[in-house]
């Protein structure tokens, strides 16, 4: 039996945007039976990732062979008007490339699921730049790193114990060199996890990263609290912030979800900004899906914008609110939507899912999902970085190869070959 | 004191369980645990009569759901947080302000226990938009 056990090492995970490139996921006959140094939802996407699959292709429910799968998807895109293309934040960055080419030859709309995570921090980012860091930099350098509305405990398992709770070159003893603060609106796993956590009244993100500018900048305020937090906790905040030697900012979806969105993010943008007049800080996105990040990426590579990117003049334009999925759904605008990699119905509003319960839907995912109960269209995928290769981008914006370890089931192949297969069949019709 | 309901600051967000779920399937048992709950402080939870597990309507005013309560000790009062997935977003509206991004966090809500309602399976959830749809 030993010769059909094989270990693969140094696997990156491909769950949250940590992209931890330490797995080994141990083989036998073909199928994943152990992984080592993964979280506890690593291993969930490793040894279940046969679990609750789509198992064919369907057209209303009926079992078809992929090539008439195809030819449906291929009808309902053409005969579509405002053809909206969405998700690709769970999948690897060639089939990005594939839909935005598709997006091109349909003269459709497409937009990664970025615009309902981490899209303000993007238009923040457009208004004000961004002073950014790799994670191995922040290991190496960083004394104080700061979490600002984000629970990496819950959602990025491994971000504290592998990147920041780690020696580096520059930080000895992590847990006596490096101090870990929090600033959320309710106590949390990752509250226990650290060494200092400020409680602030929600909706107030905005106030209380206007008054640290304040403070920092050496102004005087009128106020005995912001945010439900003292002018003097605040003030020995601002003062500690500007005595470290490199500090970090780390937010996640309580800074970008939140009364005031990109506002929140520019005034982040500019509190780091600030500290930089004294000492060195950076910061960084914690972003949710292992390719949100590289969607973004490759969207802007491709068409010049990072999401709500619209064909229709068969030529990109960019206007988040317009060309962004839950507005087009909400207002009734699409009429046909191709899904890959993602699940609209379980995570979009009751609105956007009731207008797309009236359209044609299309549903390209490697498991069967709430999306996989509306679509006309379903087409199962290999899921990328176990059962196809790949390229994928990290929070911080590097890019690391994704492993093939095993074989997809029969018949199964990757997003990217089937996007190619119908922007090919679409070309072929549109010639007509 | 039982009855009656209570008003909140819901918010949503990730947890452990709901990522573990999610990565088993979307319509798995499991999942429909990790993300049909409600965590409520001791004060919600006592006002409301009411104990883990126990059935209860979450009312904004872009429309209600019922899912399970859970004590949360560690909670703020007046704080409630339902983990992010379709049993949270039917309570949720579409206006972004202009940035593709609803309003997730931070929504008032009433709390009320309806100890004879049950909760909808992620089956009859999906189902429920179709009727919409007629």
């Amino acid at each position: 039996m030993t010769e059909s056990t094989e270990t693969f090492k140094d696997v990156p995970c491909t769950f949250c945007g940590c992209l931890c490139d330490d797995i080994d996921v141990q083989v036998e006959e073909g199928r994943i039976v152990k992984i080592t140094n993964g979280c506890a939802i690593s291993k969930e996407r490793f040894l279940g990732h046969m679990e609750n699959r789509c198992p064919w292709p369907s057209v209303k429910g009926e079992k078809v062979s992929l090539q008439e799968a195809i030819e449906r998807v291929v009808e309902i895109i053409a005969s579509s008007k405002r053809l909206l293309i969405y998700g690709l934040s769970s999948t690897e960055n060639d089939a990005q490339r594939e839909a935005y080419k598709l997006a091109e030859l349909a003269h459709a709309v497409v937009d990664n699921t970025t615009s309902v995570c981490h899209g303000p921090t993007i238009l923040g980012a457009q208004e004000s730049g961004k002073a950014g860091a790799s994670l191995a930099e922040v290991r190496h350098r960083s004394d104080l790193v700061l979490y600002w509305g984000a629970n990496p405990a819950a959602a990025h398992p491994r971000h504290i114990p592998r990147y920041v709770r780690q020696p580096g070159e520059y930080i000895q003893d992590p847990k006596e060199e490096r101090k870990i603060w929090l600033v959320d609106i309710r106590a949390t796993t990752t509250s226990r996890m650290v060494d200092r956590f400020i409680r602030i009244e929600p909706g107030t993100d905005l106030d209380v990263l206007l008054t640290l500018r304040a403070l920092i900048r050496g102004h005087t305020l009128d106020a005995s609290e912001v945010g439900c937090v003292s002018i003097s906790e605040l003030e020995e905040m601002a003062t500690a912030m500007k005595s470290a030697k490199y500090g970090v900012l780390f937010f996640g979806l309580g800074l970008t979800q939140t009364r005031g969105r990109h506002r929140n993010v520019d005034a982040a943008i500019r509190l780091i900004q600030d500290l930089n007049a004294y000492t060195k800080w950076t910061m960084m996105p914690m972003r949710g899906h292992y390719n949100v990040s590289g969607a973004h990426k490759t969207s802007t590579w491709v068409t010049g914008y990072p999401y709500a990117v619209d064909f229709a003049r068969g030529y990109p334009r960019f206007q988040p609110g317009e060309y962004t999925a839950v507005d087009m759904l909400a207002r009734g605008e699409a009429d046909a939507l191709l899904n890959i990699a993602s699940d609209p119905v379980a995570h979009f509003p009751r609105a956007a899912v009731a207008h797309l319960m009236r359209i044609p839907v299309i549903n390209i995912d490697p498991k069967i999902n709430m999306t996989s109960t509306a679509a006309e269209v379903n087409i199962p995928a290999a899921i990328a970085g176990i059962e196809c290769d790949g390229a994928a981008t990290r929070m911080d914006g590097l890019p690391l190869y994704l492993k093939k370890i095993v074989e997809p089931p029969e018949g199964v192949i990757p997003d990217r070959d089937i996007l190619r297969m119908i922007h090919d069949s679409l070309q072929k019709v549109m010639k007509k | 004191m039982s009855g009656g309901s209570v008003r909140v600051l819901l918010t949503s967000g990730r947890t452990l369980g709901q990522g573990r779920a999610m990565e088993k399937g979307k319509m798995t048992d499991d999942y429909q645990k990790a993300v049909a709950v409600c965590e409520l402080d001791t004060a919600s939870m006592e006002s409301l009569g009411i104990k883990n597990g126990d059935p209860i309507t979450i009312q904004t005013e872009h429309g209600q759901t019922v899912v399970w309560a859970k004590h949360n000790k560690n909670l703020e009062p007046g704080v409630a947080f339902v983990p992010a997935g379709p049993y949270f977003n039917l309570l949720l509206g579409s206006y972004t302000q202009s940035t593709g991004m609803p309003g997730f966090k931070s929504l008032s809500a009433s709390i009320t226990s309806t100890p004879d309602a049950s909760i909808l399976s992620l089956v009859d959830l999906s189902a429920s938009y179709k009727e919409v749809r007629e």
